[in-house]
């Protein structure tokens, strides 16, 4: 039956064809040459912005576009959830756009996996520009270069409802700063409620520890430090919290979003949040938006946990002139700026925290927010390593919900979550 | 003599174009994943690494990870406590709505209702209903009893998942049961009832012999799912899987590996190869007490 076999063959011709395509992953990328003609049509990635600031950016792309005729910028948006699954399949499949919005700890693996352009080489002349430590959030330990333009920077508000304050007897125009003084509202408070109002809504991560003064990595960065003595009275300390409910009960499983409907419903006194929620507050819980009041970040050392946005452009991009101007048009100074002004974000570049708009009270309290974020801002840390994976958090927070339930002790649990994170670190 | 030779050719060829597009999509999306994940199950590749072939390796660590071998109870517990409720529950409830009585095809549409109704929005509203300040914890406080963490203890998060799978399957599982009761002739029953038997006597020596083959079928379908499940735990316990992740489940643990931009594929599809050689087990084991029976 020769004719039956022929059919066979095609049959899988047909069926391998396709399916070659999937695996082959595309490294016929561009140069890290970003000095030739700014041209050609070119792909933009950012992370959930389109819902609210979809006209500033649709100005920004057509600003562009003008400027450097010849050039086209599809622009996509990404929901917040998930984000980092969407980078990790297109990464994979060969489809990452040309101008990625990263925060450092997605920009590091994709650095690792020479997906992201070298700005030290690629875009050496635009680095004054930018404040250093801004400069500086999208270096990865172990590796020269440095891997994403950076863009907005961010402390993140802390929102508090008087309201619960008052109840329990505290002022509430004089919210904790610092963590001694959330330890002594929180079982204050649940104390005075019975345990039913808790303070907080989520466990420890890694940034409370950095707020805590607990050393993260060893010197070298080639490891975890964050199980030593500081680290151990910190998770003490929560789980005096816990014990008594003056950490919400369901903390153990609670996601940004679960700790965010505590909130609204009056449950937990303090949440984290972004300016974005305070208009979620006015629609859906209007009491609490009467009620809400706003401050920064607890912190033991002073220094509030920033966080920084990038753009990282894709070192496999077939524009990288266009990429790299692009990926620079969206950062620089003025385009910062305005942005800051939609929103209640902090430009990276160089000078621009000293703009009257950070730094002149004009007696509302949106700006006064504004104005003590902004000099908050000039000496805050990005507490979270650049190489603390998805993995190692969860590492760190389920023996975290051990130690809080008492099945290991503080110090077990952290050397446990050290102990996985650096076998992790090392399996890179 | 060239024309019937064409139309031989034709024949030849034609089955192949028929099975064609089958075979691409079975070759494209069964196929090829499964030959992929064996074959990256003996390497340490990552998501954005290629990897390298470590043989057993991989194996060989999960033997030490304490996390699967939660991940195995847990899956293994979910198989135990969903399956015989799946599998008598269900025949109960047909029994019920078996009879042709005014307004039954309402009581059969609303059983059904769970089964078309989306995981995601059917786990969101009984995580809300389970909540600490939730509706059942609020009757729970008002008659006296007080406030349950269903969704704080492991043990209690796993069962309440596991209610909310019974709950969302009995429907599918019924409509399979009423074609199967269909078919046990009436006389049976009628016989049984003249020889003096209850219902209680004719559910057990009539209906339950007749329907000993779907209760199988049942039986190893319910325990394949129940092994594999991921969304009931997921929205109900959290991505983290529970306090301390101790209510992950073996697909929840696969799919926490292996995405992320850090994902250890290599690892995860380890995981997967072992979840499938468990679920081949299932099934033969259910398929072999059922041919053991029947001897």
């Amino acid at each position: 039956m020769p004719m039956s076999r022929r059919a066979l063959a095609a049959a899988a011709v047909a069926l391998v064809l396709p399916l070659s395509a999937c695996g082959s992953g595309g490294d016929d990328g561009g140069s890290t040459d970003a000095s030739g003609k700014v041209e050609g049509d070119i792909t933009f990635q950012t992370w959930n912005l389109r819902a609210n600031f979809k006209p500033y950016f649709e100005g920004l792309i057509a600003d562009f576009e003008h400027q450097y005729p010849g050039t086209h910028v599809k622009w996509v948006d990404q929901p917040g959830e998930g984000y980092a699954d969407k980078l990790s399949a297109d990464a994979a499949g060969g489809t990452l756009p040309d101008v990625v919005n990263v925060s450092p700890d997605l920009a590091a693996p994709l650095a690792k996996a020479g997906l992201a352009l070298d700005l030290d080489k690629a875009a050496a002349k635009y680095r004054p520009e930018y404040l250093d430590g801004a400069w500086a959030s999208h270096r990865v330990p172990g590796m020269n270069g440095t891997y994403a333009f950076p863009w907005y920077l961010n402390t993140g508000p802390l929102f508090y409802n008087k309201a619960l304050f008052t109840k329990a007897g505290l002022d509430p125009d004089q919210p904790p700063k610092t963590y001694d003084e959330l330890f002594a509202d929180g079982l204050r408070m649940a104390e005075k409620s019975d345990g039913k109002v808790a303070t907080l809504a989520n466990v420890p991560t890694i940034e409370d520890f950095g707020r805590y003064g607990v050393p993260l990595m060893n010197k070298q960065g080639t490891g975890f430090a964050f199980n030593d003595a500081k680290g151990v009275q910190l998770l003490t300390r929560y789980k005096q919290l816990y014990d008594a409910k003056a950490l919400d009960p369901q903390a153990l499983t609670a996601t940004g979003e679960s700790a965010g409907k505590k909130f609204l419903t009056g449950a937990v006194a303090m949440n984290p949040g972004s300016a974005l929620d305070l208009g979620n507050f006015k629609k859906n819980a209007p009491s609490l938006y009467r009620n809400i009041g706003i401050t920064d970040q607890i912190t033991s050392t002073g220094h509030v946990n920033m966080y920084v946005m990038g753009l990282m452009v894709n070192s496999r991009t077939r524009h990288t002139p266009a990429a790299v101007a692009f990926a620079h048009f969206v950062t620089d100074a003025r385009n910062q700026m305005s942005f800051a002004k939609k929103v209640a974000i902090f430009p990276s570049t160089a000078g621009s925290l000293d703009d009257p708009y950070f730094t002149k009270e004009d007696g509302t309290d949106e700006t006064r927010v504004r104005i003590a974020a902004a000099k908050s801002l000039k000496n805050a840390v990005n507490y979270t390593p650049v190489l603390f994976s998805e993995q190692m958090k969860t590492a760190l927070r389920n023996e975290v919900a051990k130690a809080l339930q008492g099945k290991e002790s503080p110090q077990e649990a952290l050397d446990n979550a050290v102990k996985a994170a650096d076998r992790l670190l090392q399996q890179g | 003599m060239a024309a019937p030779l064409r139309i031989k050719r034709q024949l030849a060829f034609s089955p192949w174009l028929f099975a064609a597009p089958g075979l691409l999509v079975v070759g494209a999306f069964v196929l090829y994943p499964f030959v992929s994940t064996l074959v990256n199950s003996f390497t340490d590749r990552r998501t954005l690494v290629p990897g390298r072939f470590v043989g057993l390796a991989n194996f060989r660590e999960l033997l030490h990870d304490d996390m699967f071998w939660t991940g195995l109870r847990n899956s293994a517990l979910y198989v135990l406590g969903v399956v015989p409720a799946l599998v008598v529950l269900p025949l109960l409830l047909a029994l019920l709505v078996q009879k042709h009585i005014p307004g039954i095809t309402f009581f059969r549409s609303a059983f059904y209702t769970p089964v078309v109704a989306s995981i995601v929005v059917v786990g969101l509203i009984w995580v809300w209903l389970l909540d600490e300040r939730g509706l059942v914890n609020s009757l729970l406080e008002t008659v006296g009893i007080g406030r349950v963490g269903f969704l704080s203890d492991q043990w209690l998060l796993l069962l309440s998942a596991m209610a909310v799978t019974v709950w969302k399957g009995l429907g599918y599982y019924m409509i399979i049961y009423l074609a199967a009761l269909a078919n046990v002739p009436r006389e049976l029953h009628e016989a049984a009832a003249v020889d003096g038997a209850g219902p209680v006597r004719r559910f057990l020596s009539v209906t339950v012999p007749a329907v000993r083959s779907t209760m199988v079928l049942v039986a190893a379908l319910s325990s394949v799912a129940a092994f594999k499940v991921f969304s009931e735990v997921y929205l109900m316990a959290g991505p983290g899987g529970g306090p301390a992740g101790e209510d992950t489940t073996l697909v929840m643990l696969v799919q926490r590996t292996g995405t992320g931009l850090t994902g250890r594929v290599g690892y995860a599809s380890a995981l997967s190869v072992v979840v499938f050689a468990v679920t081949v087990a299932l099934m033969l084991l259910v398929l072999r007490a059922d041919r053991g029976e029947e001897r």
